[in-house]
Formats: C-alpha cells, structure tokens, sequence
C-alpha cells in the first residue's frame, strides 16, 4: 500500500487540477453569457433582413409572371453536382464532444454525398486539422493554393479527389466580425452565381439557449424560402448531456433558459413590411438583388456566433465535470490515505503492546 | 397629428447590435445617390445607403454622427429604421485602417480588368475607405 506521503502529493496535484478546472469554468461561464449577448443582439438585424426581402420578393416580381421562372440566381435550384460544406467547428479543445460531434455530423453528410463533388470550407481550428488531414487541399492549374481567395484571376480547378478543402479561415471565431463573413458569404454567393457549386451546406452547433443545442446541417443555398431554415439533418443533445449543461449552468450562474425576445422579434417583423406604397429610390429588383447576398451572410454569422456560445458552454460543461470529478478523486484519496495512517497506528500500537507482551 | 413633438424615431441597426435608438427632429442620410434629410411627416420611402455619414439633428443628446457603410433605410412619418453593415461614431474610426482599406480598393480597382462585378467590389471598398476618411477628418 502506498504511504502516506505519497497520497498527500497526489492529494496536492489533484487539487490543483481541479483548481485550473474550475477557473476555466468560470471563464467559460462568462465567455458563453457574453457570446450570448451577442446573439441576441444580432437577432433584430436579421429578422429585419428577413422581413424586407419577403416583402419585397412579392413587390419585385422575382418569378417571372408569364413562365414562373425565377429571376434570382440565388433562389435558382439545380441538381447537386457539386457542393460547398461549411464545418464551424471550435478554435480549442477542452470542450467535451463539442467538436467531434461536429465533425462526426461532417463526414456523416460527405458519406451521403459520396456521387457529388464536395469542397470544403473549415472555419475553425479543431475541424480545420482534422478535415486537412483527411482530404487533399485544392490545386490549381496555373495559380497556387494561396491565391484562390483572391477572386482578381480566376484560375482553372484542377480537381484530383472528390472530397477536397477549399479553403480555411484561422481566427475568425477569435474575433468575429461581420466584415470577414461578409467576404467569405459573398465569395459563396459569387460561386453559386459562376455555377461552381450548385448548393451550400453549413455543419455546426446550433445553440437557441444553454438547454437547447442541437448539431444541424443547413442547406443556405440555394435560397428556398427567405427566414425559414432549411435543416438538412440534425442531431438533438441526449438527456443525460442536457441535464449535465443545466447544472454546470446553474452551479455557474448562466441562465440556462432563452431570454424573451419575442417584443423585440415583433418590432423587427414590421421592418419594411407596412401596408403603405412605398417610394423607391432604388427599382425593387435591384434592391433584392443587393441584398439577398447578405442574407446569405447573415446565416452564416449567426451560425458563429451560436457555435462560438455553444462551445462556450460546451467547455463549461466539460470543466465542470472535470472539477466534480477531481473533487470526487479527493475525498477518495483522502480516505484512503487517513485508511493508511490509521493501518499505521494500529500496526505501531500492535508492536508497542506485543513488544511489552514479551518482557 | 397627436404626436407634438414632430420628432422622429431613429433606430441604427448594425449585424451586431442596436447602436442607437433614439428621437430626433430631422435625420440626414447618405443614400446611395446622394444625401437626402427626413423630417417628421416624410412619406414611406425605401432607400439604398451608401457610404457616409448619418446626422441626426435635435436629439435629445444634440447632433449626432454615425459613419455607415452600405445599408438600408426604411422611412416611416414618424420612424426611421436603419440597417447598416457596420456603423462608427466618428472618434471610433481607425484612419489608419481606412487608409489601408483605401490603398487596398485602388488595388482591387487596377486588377479588376472587364469584369464589372469586381469592378463595382472595388468601387464599394473605395467609397467606403474614403468615407471613412472624410468623416474622420470632419471631426478633427
């Protein structure tokens, strides 16, 4: 059995895990209410986004009235040859099954799509490594891999695998800002137009509040129906993992519930859409056109900044765990090791008295 | 009307967050063919942004300036809303950013060749650097 020392130092390193453990809960905690907050206050934007395009999709007679054929090449459906998925994945690691359960979603759809090409856009660190090492990276003809984000020479594909990485975005979880998704959605919207792909797929952790998480595949292009989401497959958080968020919630302080939006969501509703002929400085076609690539744009800035909340609350979680566990390994080792001085007493007494059993 | 105040109600919405939400008197926007000023009472008008700055005057917290860069208005008699990509107060602006922005969209501007899409990218980002600019210098 081991001695007392020994179990006092492991005692020690035990409780110092756990103390790291427990800070990076907390600032998990704080992290996740702030990526909260920013969610939330993004919402009003895209439900006025949403709202204008409806009702201007009906003003700017997109389909065609005579032949019902649409005039946005957005909006227009063909059948999927070749198609982009987006993996948002998380930065770091410590964060439980966050990212595996993001990835395993990922090659769950490119097993399904095994007859169309597939290119890929990781965004995030983890999903970046893992996909890098799995699928060559795009070559070019003539221009170098490092140039293809760059749209000013379009050079010709050259396309070796079915499955291959298109390209990747180191940092943008880090410091989120619309710009930098603006680039990136806009340079998926323009390879939508050029007909390089014929539909958009984005894999990531959708986060609505601490309690309702799900991993989803969303198809983002083409656009069917503006404001609806269109859920290709999802995967729903057991029970067991639920009820394990909640705790680390509470014993955190995060509210594991959905703050009321709903006042905010009906002012947003009304955005552009009253009974009321409006003038148009722009023709309504030409503001549609405009901005239906940034609702585009929009769906995938919200989808970051759900998935940087849910891996901030899948980190808690996970630290969470950790420190019951580390503090569960304590009490264990406490009592082992009183166990042990105890055996030693016992045995020292036994000595004393045999010895003065003896004389 | 019953309202009055004859102040309108200026919300600047941006992808992130709800930068300002407040009454005014008049509201001066940069629409994408020129400037144009709303007063209480303007008729419903939807309107394309371009780059520039927003003005509100009269508000409670007197004249206020927002740098936006493309957005979208919708004016109501007695409500303006205003979704903008990104929008700054003139002392948040980092001229030198907007000044690398700028030497960025020339470049764009001399790779562009025919294709007018480029083209009007590179446009965009000029407008927007320089805007940037001119409403930083305005508040020095």
């Amino acid at each position: 059995m081991a001695n007392v020392l020994d179990l006092r130092r492991r005692i020690r390193s035990v409780k110092n895990t756990r103390q790291i453990t427990k800070a990076m809960k907390m600032v998990s905690a704080a992290r996740l209410r702030r990526a909260q907050e920013r969610a939330i206050s993004g919402r009003p934007y895209a439900q006025m986004l949403v709202s204008i395009l409806e009702s201007l999709r009906h003003r700017a007679e997109v389909y065609d009235p005579a032949s019902g054929e649409c005039r946005h090449p957005l909006l227009q459906t063909r059948p999927e040859k070749n198609v982009l998925l987006v993996i948002i994945t998380g930065d770091k690691g410590f964060a439980g099954a966050f990212n595996a359960n993001i990835v395993k979603a990922a090659f769950q759809f490119l097993d399904q799509h095994k007859e169309s090409g597939i290119d890929i856009e990781a965004i995030g660190r983890k999903g970046r490594d893992l996909v890098r090492r799995r699928y060559p990276i795009v070559s070019y003809l003539e221009a170098d891999a490092e140039e293809h984000d760059t749209p000013s020479s379009s050079p010709i594909r050259n396309r070796t695998a079915p499955i291959e990485v298109i390209g990747d975005h180191p940092g943008m979880l880090q410091e989120l800002l619309f710009d930098r998704v603006d680039d990136l959605g806009r340079s998926i919207s323009e390879r939508y137009i050029h007909e390089e792909i014929d539909a958009a797929y984005v894999v990531y952790n959708e986060f609505k509040s601490v309690l309702a998480q799900r991993v989803v595949v969303e198809k983002i292009l083409p656009i069917i129906e503006i404001g609806k989401p269109q859920i290709a497959a999802s995967v729903e958080m057991e029970l067991e993992e639920r009820e394990r968020l909640g705790e680390a919630a509470l014993s955190a302080g995060v509210s594991p519930l959905q703050p009321d939006m709903a006042e905010l969501d009906e002012e947003a509703k009304k955005f552009g859409t009253s009974e009321v002929d409006y003038i148009y400085e722009d023709p309504p076609e030409e503001l549609f056109r405009r901005l239906l690539p940034r609702y585009v744009t929009t769906l995938l800035f919200h989808a970051m900044l759900e998935s940087v909340a849910g891996e901030h609350a899948a980190r808690m979680t996970a630290m969470d765990s950790a420190t019951n566990n580390a503090s569960d390994m304590i009490d264990s080792y406490t009592l082992i090791m009183n166990r042990v001085r105890q055996a030693k007493i016992t045995n020292e007494i036994i000595e004393i008295v045999s010895g003065a059993a003896a004389l | 009307m019953a309202d009055t105040t004859n102040q309108l109600r200026v919300r600047l919405v941006t992808p992130e967050r709800i930068l300002a939400d407040l009454m005014a008197d008049a509201v001066e926007l940069p629409a994408k063919s020129g400037y144009l000023e709303v007063l209480y009472g303007h008729a419903p008008l939807l309107a394309e942004l371009g780059a520039g700055d927003v003005t509100l005057h009269g508000g409670v917290a007197g004249e206020q300036r927002f740098n936006v860069a493309w957005g979208f208005v919708e004016v109501l008699p007695e409500r303006v809303t205003i979704l903008a990509d990104s929008a700054l107060k003139p002392e948040e602006i980092d001229t030198a950013l907007a000044q690398q922005k700028l030497e960025q969209g020339h470049k764009l501007w001399n790779e562009a060749g025919d294709d007018p899409a480029k083209y009007e990218h590179a446009n965009d980002v000029i407008d927007k650097a320089e805007a940037r600019l001119a409403s930083a210098a305005r508040k020095a």
